[in-house]
């Protein structure tokens, strides 16, 4: 009888400490703060975040961050699990594009959100369906994101070019090319080991060949890689290393952080990567100087092309509410934010990126020259291509680039390896 | 010649053998046999949960078709037919077969350095911490080091040409062939001190009188080795030859991260590198599993082999 009581008594405290726990845990409804639990890797790095912390908190009261922190190399195989197992943090972060597209089963649509948060964005689509602000959106961003080609005015002038007129064409850059290599420097910094480059040059030449909706065809994987468009912009991109313009060793390094050092370190004239977080203008300039740092688009194969003389844009980090959290509330308000005017502020003053939202006060914004430029061509956006590629495509664009640049394969074969990633691609094949 | 009265006991049918007399239950025999039982409980449990568990759902998880994140569908065999037109899947086993190759200089190599170890060659207390001193790295760190160390201007290559050496001096992680072996031999420099200490223990059960004898008799160095020590060392060769058999295959996943990613091309791509990639990058997880069962079933047929050269070889007496 005793024990019998005993039991009956574990059991209700037991109960009892099940539903203060579940209290503690908080759903929007409860008492006291509630604490979202966010998955990141920091983009913009720690002090950044801190700052995120500090201020959304204080602004919020009733909303307390538990921050985890993954490398950005280690995000996807940490994020994995908790897709898959449909349990975990409240909020996530993706890359735009193939990223959360591949990934959006893992949130809750935005609806009428969307358009609220869209008004004060410079461009907001990498998070929505088809790139497509009129279907469903899964995630906020907060950054803007695309790649140029930076060059170290100093190279150009000791091979007896102009710093004030970088190449802009194919045919100027391959001119260009040739008196760095004359002058004893590599002319384009590039590490091949990764997909990066591979997924940061593409959109670059792709915008010489391909209109929008041949961009929009490349997601929706009814453009073939057979396409005389697509194969062009793949003979342009063997041409980067076939014809000498790299440095040798550039299949078997990174692009981060091997090619950058070789660019930082006054080795090439160009280094073509990202204009926020990461390695970008604030990095080059710190290391070669901001008066030495020139920055332009990449040269057009095509200069005539109606894209050719625009920018790819694309958001940097979106952050998500995952499907399966109970303070559904809370995350959609704390994503709110991160794309808000404050959060826009904290980004360039600390993270020194590119904001996307337009409310940013301008007097934020460094005085780099390099950074100046960035503003002018980010003015003219237009789809980012490299985004548009599924994981076996944006694989097999590098590993085929790699194989192109030691003679391995040709053009017409990387073609044909393409299109076959694309058919292997579970999300493309499958028409999701 | 006396004549028994007693009463004669009827013949045994034929059919109907005699039981053995039971033994009496010791009672000490049964709780020898809960207590074995409860020892080996854990271990059992444990290579329940953590072997055979996830062996049966990788098993049905590479029987489903996935698409990204999202719910996943019976695909049969689908998966598998799938691997035999992959090209991708073939090479990273045409790659795994190459590393296999490799197997004997990772049995030899390391019991050549404990032999002299064990013969206290000049310095032999050094080198035998040396030796074991990369196996305490972390394999990542390996890589990323090894990266600087084979670059085409690292200090590899700067040596090569100091001494002379200048047309070994090769861009060792760009080549078709030169990447996989260069990441065999990171690989081999990395894991052969375990194998240096596992020859050592069983170095330390052959008598000194043999190997004296052996010497005093005029037998070098290598004699000793072929005729006295290889036969008396079977038994820690062949478990050595097993680790080494199954370790090629799934050691080198965190230097081929590190190192090369898989390329240039497919160059380094082996199948457990495959696996990751399918699943994680590609969200493929149902081929991606398909891909890891083909790889359990690959290192399986490899190690019966040398399991079962084990058992026979390790297991003869030597003569």
């Amino acid at each position: 009888m005793i024990r019998r009581r005993l039991a009956a008594g574990v059991v209700a405290a037991g109960m009892a400490a099940a539903a203060l726990l579940s209290g503690c845990g908080g759903d929007d409804a409860s008492d006291g703060p509630v604490t979202l639990k966010v998955l990141t890797w920091e983009p913009g790095g720690t002090e950044y975040w801190k700052q995120v912390k500090t201020s959304f908190e204080a602004s919020h009261p009733d909303i307390k961050l538990d921050m985890q922190s993954v490398p950005f190399d280690k995000y996807p195989e940490v994020q994995g699990p908790y897709i898959t197992s449909q349990s975990g943090p409240d909020v996530m972060a993706n890359n735009a594009g193939l990223e959360l597209f591949d990934r959006r089963g893992a949130y809750v649509p935005l609806g009428d959100k969307a358009a609220e948060i869209n008004k004060d964005l410079v461009t907001y689509s990498g998070a929505c369906e088809g790139f497509d602000t009129a279907k469903p959106c899964y995630g906020v961003p907060f950054s803007y994101q695309g790649n140029v080609l930076y060059y170290n005015k100093s190279i150009l002038t000791a091979a007896g070019l102009d710093p004030e007129k970088p190449p802009a064409t194919w045919t100027e850059f391959s001119a260009a090319c040739e008196a760095v290599k004359k002058a004893g420097k590599t002319c384009l910094a590039l590490g091949l080991s990764g997909t990066f480059p591979a997924y940061w040059d593409f959109p670059e030449i792709a915008r010489s060949y391909l209109s929008e909706d041949d961009i929009r065809g490349l997601l929706a994987g009814t453009l073939s890689w057979k396409d005389p468009k697509l194969v062009a912009v793949l003979e342009k991109l063997a041409e980067i290393t076939t014809k000498g313009w790299a440095n040798s060793n550039a299949p078997s390094i990174t692009m981060l952080p091997d090619g950058a050092d070789i660019f930082q370190r006054g080795d090439a004239a160009f280094a073509g990567t990202i204009i926020s977080d990461a390695v970008n203008w604030e990095a080059f300039g710190k290391a070669l100087g901001d008066d030495k740092l020139g920055v332009t688009r990449w040269p057009a194969a095509e200069p005539t092309a109606a894209l050719a003389q625009k920018f790819s844009g694309i958001e940097g980090a979106v952050y998500g509410v995952t499907k399966w959290s109970e303070k559904k509330d809370a995350g959609l308000e704390f994503i709110t934010w991160l794309a808000g005017k404050e959060n826009g502020e904290l980004w360039v003053k600390h993270a020194k990126g590119q904001p996307l939202n337009k409310n940013v006060d301008k007097a934020l914004l460094p005085s780099s020259p390099a950074f100046q430029k960035i503003q002018e061509l980010v003015a003219e956006p237009t789809l980012h291509a490299g985004v548009m590629l599924s994981g076996p495509e944006a694989d097999a664009l590098a590993r085929g680039w790699q194989q192109v640049s030691l003679g391995q394969l040709t053009v017409d074969k990387w073609a044909e390896q393409m299109q076959q990633a694309l058919e292997r691609s579970p999300t493309k094949k499958q028409g999701n | 010649m006396t004549i028994s009265t007693a009463p004669v006991p009827e013949p045994v049918a034929a059919d109907k053998p005699t039981r053995p007399a039971r033994r009496p239950p010791r009672p000490g025999r049964a709780r020898e046999w809960w207590l074995g039982a409860v020892l080996v409980l854990p271990a059992l449990v444990l290579a329940v949960m953590f072997k055979v568990v996830p062996l049966i759902r990788g098993v049905i998880t590479s029987t489903e078709s996935s698409s990204g994140f999202g719910g996943s569908s019976f695909a049969g065999a689908d998966n598998y037919t799938r691997m035999l037109d992959d090209p991708m899947v073939l090479t990273s086993f045409r790659n795994a077969l190459l590393v296999v190759a490799t197997l004997p200089v990772w049995i030899v190599l390391p019991l050549v350095l404990a032999l002299l170890i064990h013969q206290r060659s000049p310095g032999w207390k050094f080198f035998r911490a040396v030796y074991f001193v990369p196996y305490t790295i972390a394999p990542i760190v390996v890589g990323i080091m090894f990266r600087q160390i084979l670059a085409p201007d690292g200090p590899l290559n700067a040596l090569l040409r100091t001494v002379g050496l200048e047309p070994l001096a090769i861009q060792w992680l760009n080549g078709r062939y030169s990447a996989l072996f260069a990441l065999v031999a990171v690989a081999l420099w990395s894991f052969f001190g375990l194998g240096v200490m596992t020859y050592l223990a069983g170095l330390a059960t052959i008598p000194e009188e043999t190997l004296e004898a052996a010497y005093l008799d005029g037998a070098g160095f290598w004699r000793r080795l072929l005729s006295v020590v290889v036969p008396m060392l079977r038994p820690t060769v062949a478990y050595w030859s097993v680790l080494c058999a199954s370790g090629v295959l799934i050691w080198l996943f965190p230097l081929i991260y590190a190192l090369t990613q898989g390329g240039p091309g497919d160059a380094t791509m082996l199948p457990e590198y495959l696996v990751f990639l399918t699943t994680f990058q590609f969200l493929d997880r149902g081929y991606g599993s398909a891909i890891g069962i083909a790889l359990f079933v690959f290192v399986a047929v490899l190690s019966i082999f040398s399991v079962r050269h084990m058992f026979t070889e390790g297991t003869r007496k030597p003569r």
